[in-house]
């Protein structure tokens, strides 16, 4: 097994360094958080398309819908390797990472074989519909309202930071579908159509400057009655479910990376190339080694999950646990080589400087991972309530 | 290169003894007649956990040890942290593999069997009064086969039979000056051990004075075995520490959960529900980096010092931390010798300083990271 791991990852460097493609004159965005333009968009789908066609893409899923059938850890072990190389993510992050898992789990055998395998190959692109203006972290809350009329539901509401919702094909949909049920009952769940009439796409901008966010509004849109999943009312069980797949809690992606951006690795190498003067000041070194103990946690951690005697007081802990500590160990040193990089950090794409705002914009861009898929401050109730057993907090 | 973890059932069986055996003795009544007992342990958990083969846990088979590794070490020390238990087992452990490491076979089968059996307490005399803890600081003296020479905060001292010592061959003996490990028996004439009052009534500690005592200086480079044992020592307490940080919290959501004001138990609240959740998440990455370290020691990987050190570090702060939230969360009742939180909160900053504290380990680690071309493991 051990050795099947490793000639996977040999196969899978020896794929990425033959076919990774020259960079293209646009700039390749890190996440699906920043995809804006069209070129991008299309540049990205022809690269998972191709990682797909050799295999690595859903590896772990089966081959019905358009899997390879891989062994358990197969996935995990060719996203490491993709990362390592700096390839590109691949685009239909929310298809691969949770919508898709979502359908293979929960889906009708006709959902399965019409979404997977397009989603696979990055032939339909999918997004989020859950936050919408007033429910954030009171996601029960959702307005957005699905009423049955014959053969279709009828959508009116709106959803926020909608990630690559201008170039979707499908959208995983939360929608109050009965008015009368009390907050989590009345919730549905829809593989809902972006491509009608009555959806519309509006962009936002993000303090970085970039697009690829946006908000949709849904005004009397018809979407077909079969693009429910699960049963009426069983949405909020459903939306537990996707959020647990989102936050990285359960098995089951079908592949790609996480945000991006600068590694911590690339905090080490600008020491070790700094002034002598930074790279010999105590305080610097102080904190160096702190986030190189939290980075060595953290990377040990899914290694320790694998061992069940290692986890036998609290199963879910490392899993409740990825997402916060990872989002937050990213802020804090990205945060930390901005400061390090002093006066030269007042710059942002300077022309006339080798800066490339590499630094604030992977900053920045690290509280998409403490605020998306559920906040970090939500997360530590969550670990309260189901870890330690705390009562649930109003 | 990447540390593969070890744990199998083996470890798991050893885990479950070990917290069978303690939960049934060491409960806070006999904690608190052990800290005003002039001895601080209980002879007779002593035999019974030396006849379950813990004091030769490390030592080879073939000198009367059950000949376990690392990540056997730290299960035992995990779940004796937990419980607090006031031996000196951690000391002796932690001798036996110093011997073991410096000695040649002649005096392993001389030293170990003596300590694996739990007839002979043994413990590690490495600190100078300055605080200076590593073998190369020593100021204790080598002559003519005779240790001179004083250590403080020594390990279950005066209790102890045998004192594993670092020494330095005095100039003129040695053209090297070379850096040695002597065992030094407690009862040889010119050996003084008193005890120190100490802050944690549950880990006893003194002074020991050597005046020309006989020794037996042990065969191998003191400096190598030093080297080799340090990780051992840093991971085997950063797991004692993890256990007693994971029971600070554990008694601390517990009181949380009962604790009823404003009409709601208190760890509904985020005001304490958050800082919780931060004490868990700082034992379970401890907890990793104590398996992380011990599984690399197991495997014999040049990153195991790195991870061991890493280990201390993060259980130098979470283990504090830990205690800190148990005497805050347990309110005024927190604050009363009743509670048991002050006595983690003893261990913990008792258990701070040794091996090196935290501060001590990120200055090396930074040190390896920026200076040493050492790769995160």
């Amino acid at each position: 097994m051990a050795n099947e791991l490793d000639e996977l990852r040999a196969r899978v460097r020896e794929w990425v360094r033959a076919n990774s493609p020259p960079a293209p004159p646009f700039a390749v965005p890190q996440n699906a958080l920043t995809v804006q333009s069209d070129e991008q968009l299309e540049w990205l789908r022809t690269w998972q398309a191709r990682a797909y066609d050799a295999g690595f893409v859903g590896a772990e899923w089966p081959a019905e819908y358009g899997g390879r059938d891989l062994a358990r850890g197969s996935q995990r072990a060719i996203d490491a390797e993709f990362a390592r190389a700096g390839a590109p993510f691949l685009v239909n992050n929310v298809a691969l990472a949770w919508a898709g898992p979502m359908i293979l789990r929960y889906g009708t055998q006709p959902q399965r074989l019409r979404f997977l395998a397009k989603l696979l190959r990055a032939d339909e692109i999918w997004c989020q519909g859950f936050s919408e203006p007033g429910s954030g972290s009171d996601l029960a809350s959702l307005r957005t309202r699905a009423v049955r009329e014959g053969d279709s539901y009828a959508i009116d509401g709106a959803k926020v930071w909608t990630s690559l919702g201008r170039f979707a094909d499908y959208m995983i949909l939360l929608a109050r579908s009965d008015a009368n049920a009390v907050k989590h009952a009345g919730i549905s769940y829809f593989l809902s159509p972006m491509r009608i009439p009555g959806v519309e796409v509006r962009p936002l901008i993000k303090f970085t400057g970039e697009g690829g966010f946006n908000q949709v509004t849904f005004t009397n849109a018809r979407i077909p009655a079969d693009a429910l999943l699960g049963r009426e009312g069983q949405g909020w069980e459903l939306a537990t479910a996707t959020l647990s797949f989102e936050r990285g809690a359960s098995e089951g992606s079908a592949g790609g990376s996480s945000m991006g951006g600068v590694s911590f690795g690339e905090l080490v190498q600008m020491l070790r190339s700094a002034p002598p003067a930074l790279r010999s000041d105590a305080v610097v070194r102080d904190r160096l080694a702190a986030l190189a103990i939290e980075a060595t946690a953290l990377r040990y951690a899914g290694a320790r999950q694998s061992l069940p005697g290692l986890i036998a007081d609290r199963p879910q802990a490392i899993p409740l646990m990825g997402k916060l500590t990872g989002s937050e160990h990213a802020q804090r040193y990205t945060d930390f080589g901005l400061e390090l990089l002093g006066s030269g950090a007042t710059l942002w794409k300077d022309p006339n400087t080798a800066n490339s705002g590499d630094w604030a914009h992977s900053y920045f861009n690290s509280y998409a991972g403490t605020i998306a898929g559920g906040t970090s401050e939500i997360l530590r109730n969550v670990l309260g309530e189901k870890v330690l057993g705390l009562a649930k907090s109003r | 290169m990447t540390v593969q973890l070890g744990y199998d059932e083996d470890h798991a069986l050893l885990r479950e003894q070990a917290r069978r055996w303690l939960a049934g003795r060491v409960t806070s009544a006999e904690l608190r007649r052990l800290a005003s007992d002039a001895r601080g342990d209980e002879p007779a958990w002593w035999k019974l956990l030396s006849e379950l083969g813990w004091a030769g846990l490390v030592a080879p088979e073939k000198c009367g040890g059950t000949g376990l590794g690392a990540v056997a070490l730290a299960v035992l020390c995990e779940e004796t942290g937990r419980a607090l238990l006031p031996s000196p087992l951690l000391a002796t452990l932690l001798a036996s593999k110093l011997i073991e490491l410096a000695a040649s076979d002649a005096q392993r089968e001389r030293w170990l069997p003596r300590i694996a059996s739990g007839e002979a307490l043994a413990t590690i005399a490495h600190v100078e009064a300055s605080g200076a803890w590593e073998a190369d600081a020593t100021s204790a003296q080598l002559d003519a086969g005779r240790v001179s020479g004083a250590k403080a905060h020594v390990w279950a001292a005066p209790t102890a039979q045998l004192f594993v010592v670092p020494v330095r061959e005095q100039a003129g003996s040695d053209a090297s000056r070379a850096l040695r490990i002597a065992v030094v028996e407690s009862n040889a004439p010119s050996v003084t051990a008193l005890a120190e009052a100490t802050l944690d009534a549950s880990r006893r500690q003194g002074r020991v004075h050597f005046e020309r005592a006989a020794c037996d200086v042990l065969a191998g480079d003191g400096d190598a075995a030093w080297r080799a044992w340090r990780p051992w020592a840093q991971t085997a307490l950063a797991a004692e520490m993890a256990g007693g940080a994971d029971a600070a919290l554990v008694m601390t959501a517990a009181y949380a959960q009962t604790r009823v004001q404003f009409d709601r138990p208190i760890g509904s609240f985020q005001a304490i529900k958050h800082p919780l959740v931060n004490v868990l998440v700082a034992i379970e990455q401890l907890r990793t980096l104590v398996y992380t370290a011990a599984s690399a020691l197991d495997a014999g990987s040049s990153e195991a010092p790195l991870l061991a050190r890493m280990a201390k570090a993060a259980a130098s702060e979470a283990y504090p931390f830990a205690c800190s939230r148990a005497v805050q969360f347990h309110g005024g009742y927190g604050f009363t010798e009743d509670c048991d939180a002050h006595l983690y909160l003893r261990r913990a900053l008792a258990s701070r300083p040794a091996f090196g504290d935290a501060r001590e380990q990120r200055a090396a680690i930074a040190s390896a990271l920026l200076e040493g071309g050492a790769e995160l493991p």
